[in-house]
């Protein structure tokens, strides 16, 4: 294959299937943004992301016989990444004990309580300031509402998929999920009162 | 005041994944209740202020040095097993079956040759993983495991069934 | 004829002997545990209709010491139970739930809760005397079920 910067996704898969390693290199550079965000998203250690990303194209690499364009090929590296992050958040939580506003997050039914946030987090804040505000909120919950969040806002999973993927039941997505976003309202609520003390 | 049940709904809702007949009754509560619609407007916010957040990450590596490393992890693997390719899918599922029990097998030989649990527990195992979280205060001797709300559906039913 | 062994026969025949007699001192111990169902909750008194009495002071401060947020704890039920080394006890905690205990070597375990016939939870703890295991999750009304179990005094 000439010129892989112009090459359509399906083509690179098919070239790289075929043993074509550049083609498999060129797919890399394409997406290694999105997959790298989503690792660091679900992970939030730089290092760790960008290691378990280099694992999943590795296991890309392995698994390309199977790939059979059910789903986009980005889509697809993004599963493995995902599943690859669960596996060691899993680990990382077998092999510690839960800090106490982690156990609290689950033990106190406090989303139920919180006063309905009504200051829009978004207005008059600049893109990367945002991001900024949202990651430091993100840091700041456990990694099960964390994970919840990517899936349903970023990867679009339904809450049955979710529930599979986490291993747990759809209901217990359903209150992740509505913690994780009440306490991301009070995060950025706070932030932004931080702003004019 | 909502309870947590309606509140669930309504996320669910928001979320699309009610059946239609629960939607239009949803709705029209929604359209009534200004305890509930202010927690609409509050879900809705945060769920646009988190749209395109992952779009502003950027891989901290050059092409070149990130893809080397893929590259020789690869190749690393492949030296590692040359053959493997050329294996039929379901003798590599029995290989990977039978190496960890193979390893496992030695481990309680040589566990029961010196007289130990060939488990080799640690203090805290989850066994299950119901999602559930443990806290250890090893100062003061207790473990508090907590188990996710609601872990199952079954589970939920467990709850009042333990006060039945 | 009599059998020959060289000293790596001999050294394993008596590590074979140790582990057999080992295994027997420990299929003699039993272990004696006390498990409460106790409910969580602000309120200041049982459900009415309830004659559930609040927990000792003593396990009151343990509970207050872990990150549970409730003001009283009421005992539902009590009970004891005697497991001997190897072997499983099972005990209904209510009508519908029971907790499962196996004794596996000194004071190692392998508990598991089962809600309704199904089991919502099973981990192996050490359980040594004066230390306590709480298995707890959130009932309705922003109340909460708890388990706990320690050997008994």
């Amino acid at each position: 294959m000439k010129d892989l910067s112009s090459a359509e996704d399906q083509e690179l898969v098919r070239a790289a299937q075929g043993g074509d390693m550049p083609a498999f290199e060129e797919l890399v550079a394409r997406h290694r943004d999105k997959l790298y965000a989503r690792a660091y998203t679900m992970m939030r250690n730089e290092e760790e992301a960008i290691d378990l990303t280099q694992e999943a194209w590795v296991k890309g690499w392995q698994r390309l016989g199977q790939f059979h364009g059910e789903s986009s090929f980005g889509t697809w590296m993004t599963r493995i990444v995902i599943n690859l992050c669960l596996d060691q958040l899993r680990k990382q939580k077998r092999q510690r004990t839960e800090s106490l506003d982690e156990i609290n997050e689950e033990s106190g039914g406090v989303e139920r309580q919180m006063p309905v946030v009504t200051v829009n987090p978004t207005a008059g804040l600049e893109r990367v300031e945002l991001r900024q505000r949202i990651d430091r909120a993100l840091g700041q919950m456990s990694y099960e509402h964390r994970t919840v969040l990517v899936l349903h806002e970023f990867e679009e999973m339904e809450y049955k998929q979710i529930a599979k993927e986490m291993k747990c039941s759809i209901g217990t997505v359903m209150s992740r999920l509505f913690y994780a976003r009440r306490k991301l309202a009070a995060l950025l609520a706070d932030l932004r009162k931080g702003d004019t003390q | 005041m909502m309870d947590y049940q309606q509140q669930l709904d309504l996320q669910a809702y928001l979320d699309g994944e009610l059946s239609e007949a629960k939607a239009r009754r949803v709705a029209a509560w929604l359209a009534q209740d200004a305890e509930a619609a202010a927690l609409a407007i509050e879900l809705r916010q945060t769920r646009s202020a988190v749209t395109g957040y992952e779009k502003e990450i950027r891989l901290p590596e050059s092409r070149e040095f990130y893809w080397s490393k893929i590259q020789r992890e690869i190749q690393r693997q492949e030296r590692a097993e040359p053959n493997a390719e050329r294996l039929p899918e379901w003798l590599k599922v029995i290989r990977r079956l039978l190496m960890p029990a193979t390893a496992m097998a030695m481990v309680a030989f040589i566990a029961v040759m010196v007289g130990r649990q060939p488990t080799g527990i640690p203090s805290e195992t989850a066994l299950t993983d119901t999602g559930a979280m443990t806290y250890r205060d090893f100062e003061k001797g207790a473990t508090l495991v907590w188990l996710s709300y609601p872990a199952d559906n079954e589970f939920a039913d467990y709850e009042a069934a333990m006060f039945e | 004829m009599r059998p020959k062994l060289n000293a790596v026969g001999w050294a394993g025949l008596m590590v074979c002997l140790l582990a057999f007699a080992g295994e027997g001192q420990a299929q003699a111990a039993v272990l004696k545990l006390e498990a409460q169902l106790v409910w969580g909750t602000d309120d200041s008194k049982p459900p009415a209709g309830k004659n559930y009495q609040p927990v000792q002071p003593e396990l009151k401060k343990k509970l207050k010491d872990l990150p549970l947020k409730w003001s009283n704890y009421f005992e539902v039920n009590r009970k004891s139970l005697e497991v001997k080394a190897g072997e499983t006890r099972k005990e209904p905690m209510s009508d519908k739930c029971e907790i499962l205990v196996k004794h596996l070597d000194n004071s190692d375990l392998e508990v598991s809760l089962i809600g309704k016939g199904k089991e919502v939870m099973k981990r192996r703890q050490s359980l040594p005397r004066g230390e306590i295991l709480v298995l707890g999750g959130n009932a309705p009304n922003a109340t909460a079920w708890l388990v706990i179990l320690r050997q008994a005094e």
